[in-house]
């Protein structure tokens, strides 16, 4: 076996050349990884705004909360289930919610875009138990006032803690305190009282959908089995976590068939360029090849070499490509979620899944690229090229 | 010795490798008439290829003067010294250099693309010099489709085409057979006795060195010995 | 024969790495044309937008209603030539559940006045008019539903609920860009008749065409001025406003891929760069010789530029070639196919042709800037030295 030192050192001689191969392999790996972790972003955002043991019903027929709509009676027949488990006071843990969307002012840009708006009464802060006012107060219930998540808080002309939006010609809306929830989606909602939603959008006695936190997660069939089989309520049924992940599916396909086509060209790209770059090596390397033959060294140990060799190169930019991505981490990207039209912020999320696959990625990479040099170079013939 | 074509006197050349000098020429002197064909000699590093270089005006001396064709090299700047490379020196290296991907007729053609010759001109010459080489009916191949001694005479050729006083040769016939070195050998004598151009070759060869009509020995930088034909 | 045949000549010496050369860079041109496309397409719906079209819609939110007597008032504000009205529907065929189509409600007698790009046969209009339940859909829809003239189809309302039964009357095809060929008409009418007391002549936007595009802006000042009186405000804005306005919703993804499309442009540059370097590393002794002949530095460097120069367009050509066949005969008719809504037209613009040709050439010449300059500034007996 040729040892691996004579690899390193065949690297450092040609700084010109490694570097410019191992960045264009970094460039690669990078791009895959930032989109893969992106993909996981929208995945995780609107992944962690359900949960196992809460249900969600909303009109059948409708895709999402901004189309469904349910009478405001509804909301306790659907909580009167035996299946929703009991708050303290002996009330039903759920709650009716209305959502509708805004158009506001971008800041930094000439349009406006749309924002999510959530008609919500005390009841919905205790329901969420992860979601916490880090500035501000909460909404008192009745008032004009409202809670911005924190991923749009001071995006938007308004939204900032104090100062306030139009809800409807002359009626304006205080911002009063900033919420947070782990990066969900939440986080990119207008929280204001039920009352002032539906007067302003014409919705008067209307829900657009019930959660429902039921007595275990394994609970969940009964009522859906039940609300199901109540042709008079008309309602779809759906575990909060199955809801998001169908609202996450258009979006997150559009990212990932992007980000994956982007890098399958970008990776044929890099290849050919490890192709010549180990194509060069042999050739310049020939005489040496031919001593390590005449040494005694095997075909397959040479063969070997170069894979190795090749495989070096394309994990340093591999490894460079991933610790570029780790400073992505935690990075906001503001898109509209296909499945609402409203703004969300996603964040790059960076997993050791995702920085393994984009090492093993950038290994096969180099693999390709150096396997037919690598055959080139073990069938180098010793005698012509010791005279060469 | 009217009429030296080459005129170096007390030239030195010192290469410096890190803060160690080198002095591979010292305080040499050296007169070549026109029309002469010097032969070089000496063990390795004896200075002989800087020599020749300096002739040439590939290189600059650090000491002395150097005077070749009436012109001072030692003060000429890099472009004027390729300007009188392109009039007065035709090269022959010991393994060609000619351009793979050219034919021989276009190899032999390469240094008029200096000067303002139509392109029928530039043809022309290079078919008459080819000719003068004996090579005219291989003016279509490339490189890799002759021979060596076929490759040096097309060398030897690019190295006429624009009628140089002086050719200078390194070791022209170092990757020859004995019967290709002749070859070339006679050819460069015809190149002196008839077409009066003044040479000198570098050669470790002491046949070759036999066809010149003066030898010189180098050591260590320094000339221990000329010898002339007929003049011992 | 000159210096630049000969340079070109040597492009085609290691014809092998110049094959791979050429391929990566091809690759990766192919890769920027697809993303500069996707760009081009993705503001095509902006750039052709009409000027003199001019949509009305509630100020707040686009899941808001205007009273459809807005629509007469409308057509009395001067400037305006011929108003229009839509509901957005929402539906789903239910053999098909997961094929995204729009759907909408609008008034066959007008609507061909406002949209004059929307082709469709004198007949099919009449056709259209006549049949309370008609509709008319996009000849890209059409094929891929495989619906035909003639045809009764029943689809699942998302924000109506309940099945509605309609009659394909005609297919439209599109003389503009702007015009999205995957939409299904049906007639207003049908749906405000179905829909409570409570509910009925409501309009979802209002379309109307001015006279004279350049009065756009003022025209639609001049509407929200006459309802910012009444109980509910409109926001007007040009068809091309209101496109940009969209778009901005997805500038974060334009974003990237304006940066991915640079990130290209740097590998080129690596790749390109690097095969030239190796080149003239190979080729030192030629310039030695050269020099020696009395060539002079700059006729080293004219060489080494000439070399670049060739191997970026013979790279250029092929990478817009393959590009421009890819796209406009396999990728972008099968993208117009699946995803119109998003991608109504999707072929290689000329100009992103020729700005990846040029960059081939450019980047080309800027990887030749290093190799050239130092193998200039070489000295004569240094360049000859190198044999090997």
């Amino acid at each position: 076996m040729v040892p691996i030192s004579y690899n390193l050192r065949s690297l450092t001689h040609r700084k010109a050349t490694t570097f410019a191969t191992a960045f264009g392999i970094t460039l690669v790996v990078f791009v895959f990884a930032a989109s893969a972790m992106l993909t996981d972003g929208i995945k995780t955002t609107l992944g962690k705004s359900g949960s196992e043991d809460i249900a969600i019903v909303i009109r059948d027929g409708s895709d999402a909360e901004l189309s469904s709509s349910l009478d405001q009676p509804n909301v306790g027949i659907i909580l009167s289930s035996a299946d929703v488990k009991r708050r303290a006071d002996g009330q039903p843990d759920g709650v009716g919610e209305i959502v509708a969307v805004l158009a506001l002012d971008k800041i930094g840009t000439e349009g406006v875009s749309n924002v999510q708006v959530r008609g919500v009464a005390s009841a919905s802060y205790a329901f969420r138990p992860t979601i916490h006012i880090v500035q501000g107060r909460q909404a008192r219930d009745g008032a004009e006032e409202a809670v911005v998540g924190r991923a749009i808080a001071g995006r938007f002309r308004g939204l900032a803690l104090g100062q306030s939006f139009e809800i409807k010609k002359n009626r304006h809306i205080t911002v009063v305190g900033i919420m947070e929830d782990r990066g969900s989606s939440f986080e990119s909602e207008v929280w204001t009282d039920i009352e002032t939603v539906r007067s302003a959008f014409g919705r008067e006695a209307l829900v657009s959908s019930v959660r429902a936190r039921l007595r275990s997660a394994s609970a969940y069939p009964a009522f859906e089995r039940a609300l199901k089989s109540n042709r008079q309520l008309g309602v779809e049924v759906m575990r909060e976590t199955d809801y998001y992940a169908r609202q996450s599916e258009g979006t997150g396909t559009l990212i990932s068939v992007m980000g994956n086509m982007i890098a399958f060209f970008f990776s044929l790209g890099a290849m050919i360029g490890a192709m010549i770059t180990m194509y060069a090596a042999v050739s310049n390397r020939s005489r040496e090849i031919g001593t390590l033959r005449a040494l005694g060294f095997s075909k397959m140990s040479i063969l070997f070499a170069f894979l190795l060799e090749a495989l070096m190169l394309s994990l340093l930019g591999g490894i460079v490509g991933v610790l570029a991505s780790l400073a992505m981490n935690g990075t906001g990207f503001s898109m509209m979620n296909l499945a609402s039209w409203s703004e969300i912020t996603f964040t790059f999320h960076w997993t050791p899944q995702i920085a393994m696959s984009s090492l093993i990625f950038a290994a096969v990479m180099g693999l390709f690229g150096g396997l037919f040099p690598a055959i080139r170079a073990a069938r180098v013939n010793v005698l012509q090229a010791l005279r060469s | 010795m009217t009429d030296a074509i080459v005129k170096l006197t007390d030239v030195g050349k010192t290469f410096w490798r890190g803060t160690e000098a080198i002095k591979v020429l010292d305080g040499l002197t050296l007169d070549v008439a026109d029309g002469a064909f010097h032969a070089l000699m000496g063990p390795s590093g004896s200075g002989k290829s800087t020599l020749l270089n300096l002739i040439a005006g590939l290189d600059k001396s650090t000491a002395g003067t150097v005077q070749v064709a009436g012109q001072n090299l030692s003060q000429m700047n890099d472009g004027s010294l390729a300007d009188f490379r392109a009039r007065n020196i035709g090269f022959i290296f010991q393994s060609y250099n000619l351009m793979p991907v050219l034919t021989a007729a276009e190899n032999v053609e390469l240094p008029l693309l200096l000067t303002k010759l139509s392109s029928a001109e530039r043809k022309k010459r290079a078919i008459t010099a080819l000719r003068v080489v004996g090579l005219e009916d291989r003016t279509g191949h490339f490189p890799r489709q002759l021979s060596g001694g076929q490759e040096q005479r097309v060398a030897i050729a690019r190295a006429i085409v624009n009628d140089p006083k002086i050719l200078v040769a390194d070791e022209p016939t170092g990757d020859l057979d004995r019967k290709s070195a002749d070859d070339i050998l006679n050819l460069l004598v015809r190149l002196n006795t008839e077409f009066k151009k003044t040479i000198v070759m570098v050669t470790h060869d002491p046949e070759a060195a036999e066809r010149a009509t003066t030898t010189l020995h180098l050591n260590k930088g320094a000339l221990i010995e000329q010898r002339t034909k007929g003049a011992a | 024969m000159n210096l630049v045949s000969l340079a070109a000549r040597n492009v085609l010496r290691n014809k092998f790495r110049t094959t791979l050369t050429v391929l990566g860079v091809a690759v990766a041109l192919l890769a920027f044309i697809l993303l500069r496309t996707v760009l081009s397409a993705w503001n095509a719906a902006a750039d052709y937008a009409a000027k003199d079209r001019i949509a009305t819609r509630h100020k707040v939110t686009f899941i808001m209603t205007v009273p459809k007597r807005y629509v007469d008032t409308i057509r009395q504000v001067p400037g305006v030539s011929a108003v229009s009205y839509f509901n957005w529907f929402g539906a789903k065929y239910e053999r098909m559940p997961n094929e995204f189509f729009g759907s909408m409600a609008c008034d066959p007698r007008t609507m061909f006045d406002v949209y004059d790009d929307v082709r469709i046969s004198e007949a099919e209009k009449q056709a259209f008019i006549a049949d309370r339940q008609g509709a008319i859909v996009g000849d890209v829809l059409a094929r891929k539903m495989n619906w035909h003239a003639g045809d009764t189809v029943t689809l699942k309302g998302t924000i109506f609920p309940g099945n509605w039964t309609f009659h394909i009357v005609g297919v439209y095809t599109a003389a503009s860009r702007a015009v999205d060929r995957s939409t299904f008409f049906f007639q207003w009418d049908y749906l405000n008749e179905s829909l409570p007391p409570g509910r009925r002549d409501q309009v979802g936007w209002i379309m109307s065409r001015v006279d004279n595009a350049t009065q756009a802006a003022a025209v639609s000042q001049r509407i929200d001025r006459i309802f910012d009186i009444q109980d509910v405000q409109t926001l007007s804005m040009s068809e091309r406003a209101l496109n940009v306005s969209f778009l901005a919703g997805f500038s974060a993804i334009l974003q990237a891929l304006n940066v991915i499309s640079v990130v290209i442009l740097l590998i080129l540059l690596l790749v390109l760069g690097n095969t030239i370097a190796m080149g003239v590393r190979e080729r030192t002794n030629e310039y030695g010789v050269l020099r020696a002949l009395g060539f002079m530095p700059k006729h080293v460097r004219l060489f080494i530029y000439g070399e670049a120069i060739t191997l970026g367009a013979i790279a250029g050509t092929l990478g817009a070639g393959i590009g421009f066949a890819f796209v406009n005969f396999a990728f972008g008719p099968w993208l117009e196919e699946n995803m119109g809504a998003m991608f109504p037209y999707f072929r290689v613009p000329a100009e992103v042709l020729i700005a990846a040709f040029v960059f081939a050439v450019l980047l080309g010449i800027l990887a030749a800037i290093i190799p050239a300059t130092r193998a200039a500034r070489l000295t004569v007996t240094d360049a000859l030295r190198r044999i090997d």
